[in-house]
């Protein structure tokens, strides 16, 4: 479990340790737009497995739509997703294959397995439980934020 | 211009692969899938009119430090070390269990035989006079095959488990030490009073000259 926060924290952190050992505050410097570390970390897994359920893809893509669909409050340290994505093959989350694109160059596509779906539905029940309970909060104190 | 221009991106591409797989943790395959991702970075980047050189700047930043990500790699690929240090830690814990089994019987017999032949016991009692602790420490012998089969367990579950779960060797070498140390001491024990009783029991002239 501690291994796995590691590679999760580090996914984000890494290249905000170039800049300073005392990464969680030089995150925390940008979080007004961008997400903290921690949040980004625990999100990383039902991400991946989201992005999975509509159809298999390889990592630069897996990437880049995660960009996309977070309109790039969502930046991943890219070379961290993979040790990442290789864990969640370990534990039967999903599963890979070389295979040749279009275009001619071989990719590893990764694929939702049965366990990741059901790791899917217990982190959407996670999830939907903090919005849930956050949106509950805000709608009764709207103008305290 | 002119160094755009010069700029090899297969060769800074092998370069920057060279460093990442320096570490032994790095697996080819590793390689292989930065590579490509480092591949379509590049193309993308150039389709948003970043020359190559930039393009291959940026792709490789965004990738991150090298030095980061080995130790990331690590913790996900499995190093044959720590299962081979496992197995030779095994070896080493089931020979002193045995060599432990092995001092309780045979000098042990050996012992009675001396007991036997300066009159403390009679060879038909065979345990006779020996003292009640020995007696105790070569029954519990019986059941010295316990441990290394306990050892065999965890050995067998960390050899064959899901790599995500690593145990380090370190913490195996540290219990099989503790429990070496809790079976040696009384075992020592238990070998030694037979000779202070022999030795109590012989003539009380037998050593002057």
């Amino acid at each position: 479990m501690c291994r796995k926060r590691l590679v999760f924290n580090r996914l984000i952190v890494g290249r905000a340790r170039l800049k300073t050992p005392l990464d969680k505050h030089c995150i925390a410097r940008h979080s007004g737009a961008m997400l903290t570390k921690e949040l980004v970390a625990a999100s990383t897994v039902p991400l991946v497995l989201s992005v999975l359920t509509d159809g298999e893809t390889y990592g630069y893509a897996l990437i880049q739509r995660v960009r996309e669909l977070s309109s790039g409050k969502i930046e991943w340290t890219e070379g961290m997703l993979y040790p990442v994505l290789h864990w969640m093959e370990d534990e039967d989350l999903i599963e890979s294959e070389w295979r040749e694109a279009e275009t001619g160059r071989k990719r590893k596509y990764y694929r939702l397995c049965k366990e990741g779906r059901k790791a899917l539905r217990e982190e959407k029940q996670k999830w939907m439980t903090v919005h849930e309970t956050l949106t509950k909060l805000w709608k009764i104190q709207p103008n305290s934020i | 211009m002119e160094n755009t221009a010069q700029f090899d991106l297969n060769f800074a591409l092998r370069l920057w692969l060279e460093r990442l797989g320096q570490s032994p943790q790095v697996e080819t395959e590793n390689l292989r899938e930065l590579e490509v991702h480092v591949r379509d970075s590049v193309v993308h980047l150039q389709t948003k009119g970043l020359s190559s050189e930039e393009s291959f700047l940026v792709a490789t930043h965004r990738v991150g430090n090298p030095a980061l990500l080995e130790p990331e790699f690590a913790k996900i690929n499995r190093n044959p070390w720590n299962s081979i240090v496992h197995g030779l830690i095994l070896i080493f814990f089931s020979a002193v269990c045995w060599l432990v089994w092995a001092t309780l019987h045979l000098p042990g017999r050996t012992m009675q035989g001396i007991m036997a032949r300066a009159g403390l016991i009679s060879k038909a009692t065979g345990f006779g006079l020996q003292p009640g602790f020995t007696q105790m420490m070569v029954t519990f012998s019986h059941f010295m095959y316990i441990p290394p089969l306990l050892a065999l367990a965890y050995c067998l579950y960390v050899w064959f488990r899901k790599p995500s779960t690593k145990n380090s060797w370190t913490g195996f070498f540290a219990i099989t030490t503790a429990t070496l140390i809790f079976i040696l001491l009384p075992t020592v024990v238990a070998i030694l009073l037979p000779v202070i009783v022999v030795l109590n029991h012989l003539p009380a002239n037998i050593f002057q000259p």
